[in-house]
């Protein structure tokens, strides 16, 4: 119980942050805030343990991972929004500007950030699918507690410190991505990364296959060598810095750009700069808010690839296949393959390592899949809560779907199920290593 | 015309010595008026207690309509910054800026720079062809001419000067006063000057003279 309490205090904390500043960002609605906030928070932690009980768990998750990611994308907009607007185009605060602040908008905005902060609590809870009512309870109370500290807390903020909507936008925003990036199947930034990863490689792959490279008159194969830089990781990994960083630097530019008050027609020259002086430091106070946002999102990318789920990442036991090429696994004996883990085997054949690993899914069955997929470098995979992880996307495939070709999902090996265990061919196995994973990811190294 | 200035008890203590005993003044606002007495008199300490620069023991103090002894640090320090203007003796220019940069310097700390509104009172205290010049290269009367333009430069509603002719000789000093005298034409603000010298004195509009810590006398120049 105590070690599911300090699991939530990184999450309760963000809440407690965004409720912060919301009340300074909106102070002239604090009753409004400091209300749609909590019911919020309740309406979230209820329709988790509600969503968690009628839905399987990795379907929750999804779902309240979307909402998230509709979040980023909606700070993406507000991000362009608010740059359009600080560039001249308005010479005043826009329309929008004071609707945002209306009863109506803000006691959404602030319903909708409790909603979210709950659901990302609540989904830490231990037993959530079994309805941990008990613990919700508790959670709820701690929040309330939270929201009172903050109130008290914001009143301690100089005046001065103020944050327009975009900034306001974009802190709530960075706190509920690094609130949800300790949770690997709330997570964004991983999935991101391997967004743009494949959009990369598929596109850079047409692209260039298109062009026929590899046999074109003048540009030589050995160019396939600097292609496949398009390929790596490292793509999906900085190409995602930018879509992650992108809104928060935006909002950082457009206050940037805010054009500083007309004081030409005042006379006094002390008047004149006294009024630039304000607006300057004015200025620099609501970079704060978006400067912060941008440092959350990259503890958010910290936190992503450091997750705080442990794996179950067994060491490959050699296998040596017998004089026919067949290579047994038994069912039963020093590993139990019918245990719901996954077990890693290692077969070298003629200086070549061939890593797979035997698994039995929810559904009862064996399956004898590669510790590689297609696409990736040949990481191999780790085991946890319902999933299993590829190490080098962090992409998490659901066990239901183990065993299925295509995408993410490690490569599935022919075999035959027999009473005693498992058969499988050694030839073609090192045939299909070779085939699917090497040949495609044009790596020279073995995996982990 | 409101008071711009208004004492009432006005005392400062350091321990057993009694620096001022209190003190009821009254400064219109736009008057010049000029503290007199020999060393050890309390001038300087009753100017720094008008200007904020220091905080008396005792009494009431109001300053333009504002209570000083009830501003806090960061208060007091706005008030110095936007309401006071100050020339020394010791003119206390930056030695390694400009004539133009020791003024810019003064609106740097008030708000923001404006080198052009720095040369215009540069121009103003006829130093127009001495603004990329330092300290050193200058006279004494134009080092005090540059004092008065970075005391000018922020708008003060109150000048003070603590015997800011001391170090010159009579030609400088004229030149000085006369520019004080068009200022303050100009600008209305209040001045409150502390001489020994009876001469610069009579360039106020009114000499009050302490002797030790006591105001002893006042005198209404022109009556």
């Amino acid at each position: 119980m105590l070690a599911a309490a300090v699991k939530l205090v990184p999450q309760l904390l963000c809440f407690a942050g965004i409720v912060l500043v919301l009340l300074r960002g909106l102070h002239a609605r604090r009753s409004t805030v400091i209300a749609g906030v909590g019911c919020g928070f309740l309406l979230g932690t209820a329709a988790t343990l509600v969503l968690f009980r009628t839905v399987a768990a990795a379907a929750s998750l999804a779902v309240i991972r979307d909402v998230i990611g509709a979040a980023f994308l909606l700070l993406c907009g507000v991000a362009v929004a608010s740059l359009y607007l600080s560039t001249g185009r308005a010479a005043t605060e826009p329309p929008s500007g004071g609707f945002l602040r209306g009863a109506v908008p803000v006691g959404a905005g602030a319903l909708l950030a409790g909603f979210v902060s709950a659901a990302i609590c609540a989904s830490r809870l231990p037993d959530v699918a079994a309805g941990a009512v008990p613990a919700a309870l508790i959670l709820v109370v701690a929040a309330a507690a939270l929201i009172v500290a903050a109130s008290a807390l914001e009143k301690l903020l100089p005046a001065s410190f103020t944050a327009s909507p975009a900034s306001l936008a974009a802190a709530v925003v960075a706190l509920l991505l690094f609130s949800s990036s300790s949770i690997i199947r709330l997570d964004l930034f991983s999935p991101l990364t391997m967004k743009v990863m494949k959009f990369t490689h598929d596109f850079v792959h047409q692209f260039f296959e298109s062009m026929l490279i590899p046999d074109h008159l003048f540009i030589r194969s050995y160019l396939w060598g600097y292609i496949g830089l398009f390929f790596g990781k490292e793509v999906g990994f900085w190409g995602g810095m930018v879509i992650w960083f992108a809104p928060a630097l935006l909002i950082l530019l457009a206050v940037r750009l805010e054009p500083l008050p007309m004081v030409s027609h005042i006379r006094q020259g002390a008047q004149r700069r006294r009024l630039l002086a304000e607006a300057i430091r004015n200025r620099r106070l609501k970079l704060v808010l978006p400067l912060i946002a941008t440092l959350l999102l990259g503890g958010a990318i910290y936190k992503s690839r450091f997750p705080s789920v442990e794996y179950w990442d067994p060491k490959p036991v050699a296998v040596t296949p017998a004089a026919s090429g067949e290579i047994f696994i038994p069912r039963k004996g020093e590993i139990e393959l019918e245990d719901g883990r996954l077990h890693k085997y290692l077969l070298k054949q003629g200086g070549r390592e061939v890593r797979f690993f035997v698994l039995m899914t929810p559904a009862g069955k064996l399956t004898v899949d590669l510790d590689a997929c297609a696409i990736c470098k040949p990481d191999g995979y780790g085991q946890a809560e319902g999933t299993v992880i590829c190490y080098y996307c962090k992409t998490l495939i659901p066990l239901e779907t183990v065993g299925k070709p295509g995408g993410c999902n490690p490569v599935p090996v022919q075999f035959t199920e027999k009473p005693d265990g498992v058969h499988l061919d050694s030839v073609a196995l090192a045939n299909l290593w070779s085939s699917t994973v090497q040949s495609t990811t044009k790596v020279k190294e073995g995996g982990k | 015309m409101s008071a711009t200035i208004e004492t009432a008890g006005l005392t400062r203590s350091y321990g057993d010595i009694c620096a001022l005993k209190p003190i009821d003044l009254q400064v219109p606002q736009g008057e010049w008026l000029s503290v007199m007495g020999h060393s050890g008199s309390g001038k300087s300490t009753l100017m720094n207690l008008l200007g904020g620069l220091d905080r008396p023991t005792g009494g009431a103090l109001s300053v333009g309509g504002q209570d000083l002894l009830a501003l806090a640090e960061d208060g007091l320090a706005r008030f110095r910054r936007e309401y006071v203007g100050i020339i020394f003796q010791q003119h206390h220019l930056v030695p390694y800026l400009s004539a133009l940069e020791n003024v810019m310097m003064a609106q740097y700390f008030h708000s923001v720079p404006d080198e052009a509104e720095a040369r215009l009172a540069l121009e103003r205290v006829g130093l127009g062809h001495r603004l990329k010049n330092r300290p050193s290269e200058l006279s004494g009367g134009e080092q005090q001419r540059v004092c008065i333009a970075r005391a000018i430069i922020n708008s003060p509603k109150l000048l003070l000067g603590d015997e800011p002719t001391g170090n010159l000789d009579h030609k400088s000093t004229i030149m000085v006063m006369e520019l004080l005298r068009e200022l303050r034409a100009e600008e209305r603000f209040t001045i409150i000057m502390v001489t020994h010298n009876q001469d610069v004195a009579a360039w106020g509009d009114r000499t009050i003279y302490l002797d030790d810590g006591v105001l002893v006398r006042e005198e209404r120049m022109g009556a």
